[in-house]
């Protein structure tokens, strides 16, 4: 046993994905230690970025420190108005000048010293009931017109000089206090912010803590499916194999049938009758494993085939033992490692059929946990990679399911390089 | 060898031949269509068009055929009149000036334009409406299902439509709102053809209902041009009546009318990013991203949240043959927890005003409506949601605690178990529907989600008697010239009770006397402050009861158009009065009239 482990763990694939697989695991168990945070709770709304939040309330309430950063008024003009808008700026007053004639627009370019200029020749020039009726070229559609509307908001939203004065309170309570461009809070130090690592989903859920507790799921998922997948398989290759015969006969043509009817379309019908109420995480494990045990069967089966007339397995016979345990002491050990391999890639199929299934909308009930396949189903059902761009909904996702899936398949190579001496070298 | 040789080389040809042969239509149907002639609509359409009969609903050729009287489509069909929801009004299109019904509002009279043509050249007369109305009858179609309890004739008077309300035993009309919708509501077809529709089809109903039309006679400005497995598309009349100073005074702007046929939403969206649709009618989830994030030359008909105008109001109905929702306390406690702003923030990305903005009534959110019940009057009756320790309060005032204490509520000693349904992939349903499962299990009622496929679901909510769903959504009618009375119907009316195939509302199967009573009183009654009062009482009998409650605000139509190729589309405050119906719906048709090519 302990240089079979040995042996296992030289073998460099079983390693890695040994190594990919626990570390999967561990932070499945430890995260919610550090982040006990319900998984299904909305935090934001819809799809927020990945980034730290900090709260602007807060953050004006919290006693600020000097800091004085080279360029940072530099940095300030082009977050406000970035060179992009005052490009389209100067569009528009070109435009306006060419149908018009009455812009000056002598001294105007994008730098920041004549960012004063720009927007002084913007506020007068810029008027939406105007640019409606004169349908300038280029400024003439809606959308674009719409586009001047919001740099206009901009413009006017942003403050001109760079000192900002905040009033806290209301009526005689109120208090007014002056921000300078060089005021700086800790963000430590702001009672409320949150680091959204991979950002918020549809339903602005943090996204982190919903995998890590999805993938737990997932992995609950796999690890009963494979369960009942490799029992179910075990058990009827043992009978049909040792036993033989009218059994034998009997058990292959169950096996036979559900070879034929290819299992995923089964497992869309089994699903689909059942109804999503009646579809728990288990009661769905439990049919994945209920439709997968066929191929575990028949390889077991022709192994116990080839064993069964091996010397000590007739001895037993002759010793009278029961059928029992010819079976759990004489057969079972020989095809041992072959079930462990067979084991793990079912728990790899089972995670993946889960994430099918939920992908198609039926997955397990939405109210209660959340799972890879649901994730990524709720990510389609809002468009992360078409209208909202949220990579964060579901590529980690993706990530999550590929990694899980490879380090499975990893550590079965490498336990095939062991045991089989085919393959050994 | 060689015969191998010669194998290969013939299959090669077979499947050349056959790549021409798919690739055929699609290249023959973008030479048909010049871009800068065409206007591309997306998300009216899902499948191959099978015919253009105006009589039957089983057409699936969505951009000709939708008659509905809260706008219908008038490219190729027209009705007498356009309905304009965005001021309540009927605008006259095949008739001439406003409709004049009696004094006791059992006959109404609508004169038909003289310039008035079919695409054949003869007028439209009062004949065709009168055989429009014989043909329904005849067919028994939808359109004469929906009116016949209110419409007893439709005749053919000195060159005038008159059509004759159904009256009750005491001489009073059924209900004058009902013919206000079949003006709108209705096609007119010509007589003549349909004369040819019967004789061919030896007056078999289910043969006629089947026929394909393709010899249609049409008053509107397009006819069909291509109908295939990828687009049904529509050419213009360049004779349509319309150009004359009568109605619009000239031709609608695109020479034709397409409508690409994608797989899925997802394909259409990635199609009107790229502006191979101009005018979509699809829900776009976080649509401003399109243009703040993206930059597209994408606009709807207001650039700011909610976007669009709000009509209807999509509702979460209780199964009132589901024990526990008879409970009254039980269906005001669900209503009151859920987080609505969650829902119109999530659901809706914000395209719906708050019910914080407009709180709930049976009134949809425009200001004519609005002005129609006594706001102070019911003010301590409309909630706002996510008022848990309410709705906690509200139950253990009415005995409904944790008896076994599993954390789940029983009532008469059994727990409250629901489900909340909606058909799968409809998002924003779906999302409403996750914020109600998470109301009830904050309050201690154990609601699960379930999303059947529409398929399904629509057979299941529509029976006469179901109890396999608990919580269910579905829109009570959005505006049309019989609301708010149709929506106070949908949401309450007992006419609904024990009809299987009911879509039309009440399906959750409340029962009250008393609305009954309003619903028959309403459509009578001509004074305002007496009609206010009657709405005023429905609202507070609907806010007490609750036998359903609205999750949301919602445009009826969704309209978002790419400006890449045309300009000129509907705009709020632009002084055109003409709604946001995707350029073909009711009075919103008018913007064909409006648009230009961009630069």
């Amino acid at each position: 046993m302990k240089s079979t482990l040995r042996n296992v763990f030289h073998s460099p694939r079983f390693l890695v994905g040994f190594i990919i697989f626990s570390i999967i695991l561990l932070t499945v168990l430890i995260y919610p230690y550090f982040i006990p945070r319900d998984p299904l709770q909305s935090l934001g709304k819809g799809f927020l970025s990945p980034g730290t939040y900090v709260s602007v309330y807060d953050a004006n309430n919290t006693d600020p420190y000097r800091v004085e950063l080279p360029e940072a008024d530099a940095k300030r003009l082009e977050a406000s108005l970035p060179a992009s808008d005052r490009v389209t700026m100067i569009e528009f007053l070109t435009a306006k000048n060419e149908a018009k004639g009455d812009v000056d627009l002598t001294g105007i370019d994008v730098s920041d010293e004549n960012l004063d200029a720009l927007i002084e020749l913007w506020r007068s020039n810029y008027d939406e009931q105007d640019v409606r009726k004169s349908k300038y070229p280029g400024f003439s559609t809606m959308a674009q017109r719409n586009g001047l509307k919001r740099l206009d908001r901009k413009i006017n939203g942003s403050s001109a000089g760079l000192v900002m004065t905040v009033t806290r309170g209301e009526g005689e309570d109120a208090v007014t206090t002056t921000v300078n461009g060089s005021d700086y809070v800790k963000v430590s130090e702001v009672s409320n912010a949150i680091t959204l690592p991979l950002g918020t989903d549809n339903f602005g859920r943090d996204t982190l803590t919903e995998l890590v507790k999805a993938t737990g799921v997932s992995l609950i998922i796999g690890l009963i499916a494979g369960t009942v997948a490799t029992l179910l398989g075990l058990t009827v290759g043992l009978l049909a194999g040792y036993v033989g015969g009218w059994l034998d006969d009997t058990l292959m043509f169950i096996a036979n049938l559900f070879t034929v009817i290819p299992g995923f379309v089964l497992l869309i019908l089994i699903y689909f009758s059942i109804g999503q109420a009646a579809r728990g995480i288990t009661t769905c494990a439990l049919v994945i494993g209920c439709t997968s045990w066929v191929w575990t069967a028949r390889s077991v089966r022709s192994q116990v085939i080839s064993l069964r007339n091996r010397d000590h397995v007739n001895l037993s016979k002759l010793s009278g033992h029961s059928l029992f345990r010819i079976i759990t002491t004489d057969i079972l050990p020989y095809i041992a490692s072959y079930v462990v391999m067979a084991f793990i890639l079912q728990v790899s199929s089972g995670i993946l059929a889960e994430a099918q299934l939920s992908l198609l909308g039926l997955g397990p009930r939405t109210t209660e946990l959340p799972t890879l396949g649901l994730m990524m189903n709720w990510a389609k059902l809002f468009g992360a990679y078409t209208s909202s761009n949220a990579w964060w909904a579901y590529f980690p996702v993706i990530l999550v399911i590929a990694l899980i899936s490879f380090s499975l398949n990893l550590m079965n190579t490498g336990l095939d390089q062991v045991f089989n001496p085919t393959l050994r070298d | 060898m060689k015969t191998r040789k010669t194998l290969a080389l013939l299959l090669s040809v077979v499947m050349l031949v056959g790549l021409l042969a798919a690739i055929g239509p699609a290249a023959a149907a973008a030479d048909d269509l010049p871009r800068d002639e065409t206007l591309y609509f997306g998300g009216q359409q899902w499948g191959p068009v099978n015919g253009t009969n105006p009589l039957s609903t089983n057409n699936n050729n969505g951009m000709a055929v939708a008659a509905n009287a809260r706008g219908s489509r008038t490219i190729m069909f027209e009705t007498l009149y356009m309905y304009n929801s965005l001021d309540g009004k009927l605008y006259p299109l095949l008739a001439d000036g406003d409709y004049k019904w009696n004094d006791d509002l059992t006959e109404m009279t609508v004169a038909i334009k003289a310039a008035a043509k079919w695409n054949d050249g003869t007028p439209v007369t009062a004949e065709d409406m009168a055989a429009t109305w014989a043909a329904c009858e005849k067919v028994a179609n939808g359109t004469y299902a929906d009116y016949s309890a209110y419409i007893d004739a439709v005749e053919a008077v000195d060159g005038n439509v008159v059509i004759k309300a159904k009256k009750t035993e005491d001489g009073k009309p059924v209900n004058p709102l009902q013919v206000l919708n079949f003006l709108s509501g209705v096609y007119v077809q010509q007589a003549k053809w349909l004369d040819t529709l019967f004789e061919r089809n030896g007056d078999d109903t289910t043969k006629i209902l089947e026929d394909p039309a393709e010899d249609v006679a049409f008053s509107g400005p397009y006819g069909p041009y291509i109908y295939n497995d990828q687009l049904a598309a529509f050419v213009r009349n360049d004779d349509y009546w319309g150009q004359d100073a009568s109605m619009w005074g000239k031709l609608p702007a695109p020479k034709y009318i397409a409508h690409a046929l994608y797989s899925d939403n997802d394909a259409a969206l990635v199609a009107f990013k790229a502006g191979q649709i101009d005018v979509n009618q699809q829900f776009i989830a976080n649509v401003q991203n399109l243009w703040e994030k993206e930059g597209l030359p994408i606009a709807t008909y207001m650039d700011e949240a909610p976007y669009g105008i709000c009509a209807t109001m999509p509702t979460a109905w209780y199964n009132m043959e589901i024990p526990a929702l008879q409970n009254v306390a039980v269906r005001k406690a669900i209503a009151m927890a859920v987080d609505y702003d969650d829902i119109i923030e999530n659901a809706m990305t914000n395209q719906s005003p708050s019910f914080a903005d407009v709180p709930r009534s049976v009134m949809n959110p425009t200001d004519g409506e609005q002005a129609m019940y006594d706001h102070e009057a019911v003010k301590d009756l409309q909630w706002v949601g996510k008022d848990i320790e309410g709705a906690k309060k509200l139950l253990d005032e009415a005995g409904i605690v944790d008896t076994d204490g599993d954390g789940y509520r029983e009532l008469d000693g059994k727990k409250i178990e629901l489900n909340a349904c909606c058909p799968n992939g409809w998002t924003d349903w779906m999302a409403a529907m996750e914020d109600v499962a998470k109301a009830g299990q904050a309050i201690g009622i154990d609601i699960t989600t379930n999303y059947p496929t529409w398929d399904i679901y629509q057979t299941v909510y529509t029976k006469a008697s179901q109890t396999e769903y608990a919580i269910f959504m579905q829109s009570p009618a959005g505006a049309n010239p019989a609301s708010p009375w149709a929506r106070v119907r949908a949401l309450m009316s007992s006419e609904f009770l024990g009809k299987d195939n009911n879509w039309s509302g009440n399906f959750g199967h409340y029962q009250n006397d008393r609305i009954d009573e309003i619903l028959a009183a309403i459509p009578l009654t001509t004074d305002e402050a007496e009609l206010k009062a009657l709405y005023t009482e429905a609202t507070e009998i609907y806010l007490t009861e609750v036998p359903s409650f609205s999750l949301m605000y919602r445009p009826e139509v969704f309209h978002a158009v790419n400006e890449s190729v045309w300009t000129g589309y509907p705009e709020a405050g632009d002084g055109n009065n003409i709604p946001p119906m995707d350029c073909t719906d009711g009075y919103g048709i008018a913007a064909l009239y409006n648009l230009e090519l961009v630069g």
